[in-house]
């Protein structure tokens, strides 16, 4: 097993983890790790992946509209709105 | 049983008590409660018109099946006006505005939400710990050492105790790994876990939606089947919602079985479990062996590959799933000069230990280079698991568990991950191979703890297994113990 690049994992989950905490994650993650690293040892060559256990294909509905989902309903819980939309700090300069 | 939904609505129909002095009744005990089951619970007022129109509707003489009876909700499930905070922070503001389908089955039914349920943050945790409204303490005492708060297993923690101390009838969960099971276990209740695709996810907050099944934390199995009625039907929403037949669950449920039943017990799951746990198992065995049951042992060659493949799968969909806290749309947003620093801080205050902790593992799993590695090769585990249970099911009717390898702990005593994750070695193959399991408390410790046992179907046979089940509670007789 390679070394865990907990600043590299913690980019990705768009966390920012404070640094004394860094190493307690770090930990945590590389004994998960090596905990479930007995998997690698089976032979799946001829496996295929499962991704949903029932296997069933979904059922289809017809393509009516229903109302549901207002705009103030959609912006209701949001933590700051402006007019009919969600405000959030300027992006394009 | 005193607290059975059929003797309470024969007390309703009788005009023993009605609907409103009912509900008084548990909302009463449910504020005193001492054990943290309730996130929220709902004053008489919020509910006074549904009380109102079921009450009018035992008086006109046509009753739903679940009329007028206060449940409890997992704080999981979308509930329309009320607050629903998955037990997390970044939620602990939100409020749906639409039901989830499976708690407006509950209520088209006639039953009257008492409130939410306290669980581990997004359903994440084996012992209702990492809520961020704080731990739930298990009802029944330790007789060793009575002064011991105890864990009510999770994470439907918060269902569990609310059912055991009786601040509600019945309250409907979640079981991803054995979130149903296993506190219904450390409870001394009754929880079903059904096929996945039975009852539709539309409206739950998501954990693994590969994984997640809503279900019953119940008394009796009787309410289980109850229950299991009103809230398994298909919804167009879930495309994982199976549109297959529907039986009624809850009739016939105690005749007699009339076919000879073969019972699997799996050897590999006994090694080394301690003599209280065995002891479920051979009082079981003893009590249906009397009614045409036939046992044999049976070894899976999965078992040992279960939790890694489950510690793979659910965390990579959850970090997936959770990628939607971001503080811009719902859910508290923590400050930044950027909306990059708004997203970081948000989620790195919002979510607990227990939480970031999973969410980092499926990032790595997930990961450019671990990716065929871990998530891909889980998957394919996962089949063989699933393989594996359908091997043995060519042979047996049920399989037949402990639910749980050890009785409710401390609370604060297990700190180490893996030790906890190892509660559900039990739980999990059942859950990755989507197979319906159900726990009826079996005995007690040698502490004077419930234990449990767990009985496996095959895809979608709720039916024989509520049958299977009913029958074992009723010889085992855990509640007159």
């Amino acid at each position: 097993m390679s070394e865990i690049d907990i600043k590299r994992i913690s980019y990705l989950a768009k966390l920012k983890l404070p640094l004394e905490k860094e190493e307690f994650y770090a930990n945590s993650l590389k004994d998960i790790i090596k905990w479930v690293d007995n998997l690698k040892k089976i032979d799946t060559s001829k496996t295929e992946p499962l991704h949903n256990v029932t296997e069933k294909t979904v059922s289809i509905r017809n393509d009516e509209i229903n109302k549901s989902n207002s705009v103030n309903d959609v912006l209701s819980n949001a933590p700051d709105r402006a007019q009919n939309f969600f405000k959030v700090p300027k992006v394009v300069e | 049983m005193k607290n059975s939904i059929s003797h309470i609505k024969n007390s309703l129909r009788n005009k023993k008590i009605s609907v409103e002095e009912l509900y008084d009744e548990f909302l009463i005990k449910a504020k005193s409660s001492k054990n943290n089951t309730f996130n929220l619970l709902l004053d008489k007022e919020n509910n006074i018109l549904s009380i109102k129109e079921s009450q009018k509707r035992y008086e006109n003489g046509n009753p739903l099946p679940l009329d007028g009876i206060p449940l409890g909700i997992k704080d999981l499930f979308c509930t329309k006006g009320i607050r629903t905070t998955a037990s997390s922070k970044i939620l602990s503001n939100f409020t749906p505005n639409y039901e989830s389908f499976v708690t407006q089955k509950l209520l088209d039914d006639g039953s009257i939400f008492i409130g939410k349920n306290n669980c581990d943050e997004f359903a994440m945790g084996s012992s209702n710990e990492t809520s961020f409204f704080g731990p739930v303490k298990n009802p029944w005492k330790n007789k060793n050492y009575p002064t011991d708060d105890l864990v009510p297993g999770g994470s439907s923690g918060g269902s569990a105790a609310a059912v055991a101390e009786g601040t509600c009838v019945a309250s409907l969960g979640t079981d991803t790994g054995g979130s149903i099971r296993q506190p219904a276990s450390l409870c001394g209740i009754v929880g079903l876990k059904p096929t996945f695709g039975s009852c539709s996810r539309w409206g739950i907050v998501a954990f693994a939606s590969s994984l997640d099944q809503a279900g019953p934390l119940t008394n009796s199995v009787e309410d289980a089947a109850l229950i299991l009625n009103s809230i398994n039907k298909h919804d167009f929403n879930d495309t994982t919602s199976s549109n297959h037949f529907r039986e009624d669950y809850s009739n016939d449920i105690n005749n007699k079985l009339d076919q000879k039943i073969k019972i699997g017990i799996p050897s590999d799951y006994l090694k080394d479990v301690s003599g209280d746990i065995l002891s479920q198992i051979e009082n079981t065995k003893k009590a249906l062996i009397k009614h045409n049951v036939e046992f044999v042992d049976v070894e899976f060659k999965t078992t040992e590959y279960a939790l890694s493949t489950y510690y793979i799968l659910a965390p990579a969909e959850a970090s997936s799933n959770l990628a939607r806290y971001d503080g811009i749309r719902y859910g508290v947003r923590e400050d930044g000069k950027s909306l990059d620093d708004i997203y970081l801080n948000s989620r790195t205050k919002g979510f607990g230990d227990e939480v970031t902790r999973r969410i980092l593992i499926g990032a790595y799993v997930l990961s450019a280079g671990y990716y065929d590695a871990y998530y891909r090769q889980a998957q394919k585990v996962r089949r063989l698991i699933k393989d594996d249970f359908q091997r043995i099911f060519n042979d047996v009717d049920f399989i037949l568990t402990p639910t749980t390898p050890n009785e409710a702990f401390k609370i604060g005593d297990k700190l180490d991950p893996i030790s906890m994750y190892k509660n559900d070695i039990y739980t999990v193959p059942t859950s990755l191979a989507g197979l319906p399991g159900i726990s009826i408390p079996s005995g007690l410790s040698t502490n004077g703890l419930p234990l449990g046992i767990q009985f496996i179907g095959n895809y979608f046979e709720e039916k024989k297994l509520l049958q299977i089940a009913a029958l074992a509670e009723k010889e085992l007789n855990f509640n007159e113990q």
